[in-house]
């Protein structure tokens, strides 16, 4: 942030702003990064951000809001760059899910599960078990999930502005699902049977 | 008539892909027709569709309806001080 360009006014209204706000907004950006130096970026960005626009503001809307609403969009910026450049890691190879004539590998066919499903989230130790699988995924699959459920966007769009094709983007979308889907299965439900 | 059959079925690799596909965009009308044929036929894609639409509903809820109010609160004033400081 360039000194002379902040109206002392404005420094006076973004430290305060600082002061009030800026934790809750580092938690937002650690739970959905989940990690302290991404979110720490995230949040500086925001604040030189609100720094240029503060025009935009409406003294009457609460500020609160609008750093946590330019939060977000940084958000997603982020995921869409790590997404076009991913540290690939732990990615599942297809051609162990499926035989050569693309049926399920023993041991990698779905079974049926035990578990009524409808109130998983409220149960801690799942969310644990979910937020652990959803980490070993690929950094650019995770990316992908992120975008997709984050915002409840349609695909399309995010193709669009991943500028991907529709094809590679399911394609990413349903191995990010087969590997979740497979960690899961292991580390959490109970087969029929 | 191998060549038809072929046709006419899915590889579960092809029929999972074509589920989680559908939770995306509509399939067409021969995308679907071949997918129920499979999963009517096949547990384990069966089992796949039901898994994949919980795998949907427990992601929309955990990454897009957080509320603020969940989020564990962390404090840092390291954070606090640096973004003062550059103001």
């Amino acid at each position: 942030m360039n000194r002379e360009t902040i109206i002392p006014e404005i420094a006076t209204t973004l430290k305060k702003w600082v002061e009030e706000h800026s934790d809750s907004l580092f938690s937002w950006a650690l739970y959905k990064t989940d990690s302290k130096e991404t979110a720490e970026d995230l949040v500086q960005d925001t604040f030189l951000a609100a720094s240029t626009s503060m025009h935009h503001f409406k003294g009457n809307s609460n500020p609160k809001t609008w750093l946590l609403a330019i939060l977000k969009n940084k958000i997603s910026d982020h995921y869409r760059k790590v997404y076009k450049d991913p540290h690939g890691k732990n990615a599942i190879n297809i051609d162990s899910v499926f035989d050569k004539e693309g049926r399920w590998n023993p041991g990698e066919r779905p079974l049926a599960w035990e578990e009524e499903t409808g109130h998983l989230l409220d149960d801690f130790a799942f969310i644990k078990v979910l937020n652990s699988c959803m980490g070993k995924l690929p950094e650019n699959w995770f990316a992908a999930m992120q975008l997709r459920y984050m915002e409840g966007k349609d695909g399309a769009f995010i193709c669009q502005e991943l500028e991907v094709s529709d094809t590679n983007y399911w394609q990413i979308l349903h191995r990010a699902k087969l590997q979740l889907r497979k960690c899961l299965e292991v580390n959490w439900f109970k087969i029929i049977g | 008539m191998k060549k038809v059959i072929n046709l006419l079925l899915l590889s579960c690799k092809k029929a999972s892909e074509l589920i989680d596909k559908s939770s995306m965009v509509k399939l067409n009308t021969r995308e679907r027709v071949m997918l129920r044929m499979h999963t009517s036929m096949c547990d384990a894609c069966s089992a796949y569709q039901s898994q994949s639409k919980v795998i949907d509903t427990v992601l929309h809820k955990h990454l897009n309806k957080t509320e603020e109010s969940s989020v564990p609160p962390v404090v840092n004033d390291e954070l606090k001080s640096k973004i003062i400081s550059k103001l």
